[in-house]
């Protein structure tokens, strides 16, 4: 039967315009039942079922009826044919054998880069997992995004289940503990979604500024968390700042975030950076030069979430091109990412460029002035108007005055052969180039 | 004689890897292929000017997570105008989820938030996004620290523009695609004469072959001209 639903993709996919069947035909995933002569098709959510529904359901129907002659009814609803992620209503069996507690392997203490600025919460994080419940407990690490707060919190859990394989962690953003919650309310489970998250050994919740101003969470937490604490069973949090400094978090809350031990992440310093670079270049099986990992370190101060993007970025490069990573071809690779910020490069914005870098008036480039001090900044203005945007030599010609789109064509030619010639000319080009696109 | 009317027909053009002319973006496409397949990056940000091909691409990334049997969506944010965030809700169990424009969603702190849980659900899940904008992920305008890091934590991949060169290869591929001939002098004389925004000369393409038909004729540049010039005087 399922044979009949890719039949009827293929025409569906010829009828309907390709970015409405990506976006609505596609996502439907089909379940045949045979028995009954039914496909049951399932969107991902309630947003493309009710979409579905009222502008392609018809036209579905009338292609299943084609090419089952009629023997096949349609059901839509909203799931999936993976099996339903877990519900705090499982049973704890289950979810032991299943559901690998969101913990990623990747995540350890020893590819964790130390610094002076991490050193003081890679400690701490190290402590926690040794002795669980009885060091620091909570142990709040907070400091600004992409610092590396979340690899600490991953590496602790790693760690005890290193020790105690046995051992009940859990790890999630503080925004799936809202939604299990409010699902629970919804589903009338509250009582399982209490026992389960009280039930932990080890709770590790991400980014817990995002519980301000959602009262009713912060109340069951406050519960959670007392419980936890109570059973000596250890509570690890990160936040982006200081907890007493989130508007909108009980008092009640801020105060017992700052029972345990708080540590602060800091922003790597060169070196460090450099280091991470290093360790997760290693890591992904590539050599990178020290002075490369020092010019990347350089250019990107920010957080390790961008050094790594930009990691990534050159060693995609480098193994498409099958070039060898020096600091010449990182500055290639990353040309565009450290651009500060990328110019929209119009017909305007050249005039204005060529008039400010010749200091002409913006108007003479479209004027009938035949100066060579006019002309020449004119032609290279038509140039390069050619070789940044897509207009045609018409259009170009047009915002130049209403210039016929020959005149363009000759400019384009004489600058070409004027860059050759003169070394003047091809400096002022390069220059006016080089400020247009960078 | 009485000219011959074409079939009327709308243009579709498969956004496929296969349909889409390179030129000098191969390697956007093999990291593209990799992440949905599984054996690249789990999240590819895609930037460019507008009408280099990124819709194509996110759609063709569909297309073949379609064909590996993986659930897949696409959602162009920018048509008609950006939807409530629920359109998030349970996208999570998607392996591939693209999103185009992402740009759009700045400054809405709703959308920001409910993109910030739907990019880690997803992430933790071990599934692939693939997202698009018109600017590089350090330009968004992204208010919300902790997305704007997770966005410039992937593979950011720019589109290049097409060499005029290029631009001919593409307008000779198309037309191969649609069923006609088009001869590099052609290509040429649309080039100068004709706005180069590849979405523009696809769409001019799809007149010329209707006119083509219709009037029986190759599309040399002197019959290119009639029809252009018609075209000129019908706007």
């Amino acid at each position: 039967m399922s044979s009949i639903w890719d039949t009827c993709l293929t025409k569906l996919e010829n009828d309907i315009a390709s970015t409405e069947f990506s976006t609505w035909i596609r996502p439907l995933q089909a379940l045949e039942n045979k028995s009954e002569e039914k496909i049951k098709l399932l969107a991902p959510n309630r947003f493309v079922l009710d979409w579905v529904k009222e502008h392609y359901l018809a036209k579905i129907e009338a292609t299943v009826h084609e090419f089952s002659n009629g023997q096949i009814t349609l059901d839509l609803e909203i799931g999936s044919k993976k099996p339903a992620p877990l519900t705090v209503s499982s049973t704890k069996a289950t979810e032991k054998k299943s559901n690998p507690n969101f913990l990623n392997r990747a995540f350890t203490f020893d590819n964790f880069v130390e610094g002076k600025s991490n050193q003081l919460a890679k400690a701490a994080s190290i402590q926690v997992s040794e002795n669980i419940g009885k060091a620091y407990n909570p142990l709040l690490i907070y400091g600004s995004s992409g610092l590396g707060k979340t690899h600490l919190m991953h590496a602790i859990g790693n760690a005890v289940l290193q020790r105690k394989p046995s051992a009940t962690i859990v790890y999630l953003h503080s925004e799936k503990f809202v939604q299990d919650m409010v699902k629970a309310l919804q589903q009338n489970s509250i009582n399982s979604f209490k026992d389960y998250y009280r039930g932990v050994d080890v709770l590790l919740i991400d980014d817990i500024q995002f519980f301000a101003g959602k009262e009713r969470s912060q109340e069951e937490f406050f519960h959670t968390f007392n419980t936890l604490l109570e059973k000596k069973h250890q509570v690890v949090l990160t936040c982006d700042k200081y907890p007493k400094e989130i508007v909108g978090l009980e008092d009640r809350l801020k105060s017992r975030f700052g029972w345990g031990l708080p540590v602060s992440i800091e922003p790597p310093d060169m070196e460090t950076r450099a280091a991470i670079l290093m360790k997760k270049a290693e890591l992904a099986h590539i050599e990178l030069p020290q002075e490369v990992a020092f010019f990347i370190a350089r250019r990107i101060p920010s957080n390790v979430r961008d050094l790594e993007g930009a990691l990534r970025r050159v060693i995609a490069n480098a193994q498409f091109t099958g070039r060898e990573i020096t600091t010449e071809f990182t500055k290639e690779a990353l040309h565009d990412l450290l651009s500060l910020q990328d110019k929209l490069v119009n017909i305007d914005n050249i005039q204005k460029t060529v008039a400010e870098y010749f200091k002409i008036r913006i108007a003479d480039l479209s004027s009938k002035n035949r100066r060579q001090s006019i002309t020449r900044p004119r032609q290279m203005a038509m140039c390069l108007a050619r070789e940044l945007t897509s207009h045609s030599f018409p259009e170009i010609g047009d915002a130049f005055g209403g210039r016929d789109h020959t005149t363009v064509m000759n400019a384009c030619k004489r600058i070409t052969e004027l860059k050759e010639a003169d070394f003047k000319v091809a400096e002022d080009y390069s220059n006016l180039l080089r400020t247009l696109s960078h | 004689m009485a000219q011959q009317l074409p079939l009327q027909f709308e243009f579709r053009a498969n956004q496929t890897f296969a349909d889409f002319y390179s030129g000098s973006n191969q390697e956007i496409i093999d990291h593209l292929q990799h992440c949905v397949t599984g054996s690249g990056e789990a999240f590819i940000f895609v930037w460019g000017m507008p009408g280099q091909g990124k819709s194509h691409l996110l759609q063709a990334c569909c297309h073949h997570a379609q064909k590996q049997e993986l659930r897949s969506f696409y959602f162009d944010l920018a048509s008609p105008s950006l939807p409530d965030p629920s359109l998030l809700s349970g996208l999570d169990e998607c392996e591939v989820v693209c999103l185009d424009n992402i740009e759009l969603i700045s400054g809405n702190a709703a959308w920001e938030l409910a993109f910030f849980n739907f990019f880690n659900q997803h992430r933790d899940q071990g599934h692939k996004l693939i997202v698009s904008a018109s600017c590089s992920p350090g330009s968004l305008a992204i208010q919300l620290p902790d997305l704007k890091t997770r966005l410039n934590w992937g593979l950011a991949l720019k589109l290049k523009m097409l060499s005029d060169d290029d631009r001919i290869a593409a307008l000779i591929f198309k037309a191969d695609q649609l069923g006609f001939e088009i001869a590099p002098q052609t290509g040429r004389f649309l080039l100068s004469h004709y706005h180069r925004n590849p979405q523009s000369l696809w769409t001019l393409l799809e007149k010329l072959n209707l006119a083509s038909l219709a009037a029986k004729r190759k599309l040399t540049v002197p019959f290119l001209k009639t029809i252009l010039e018609q075209d000129t005087h019908d706007a």
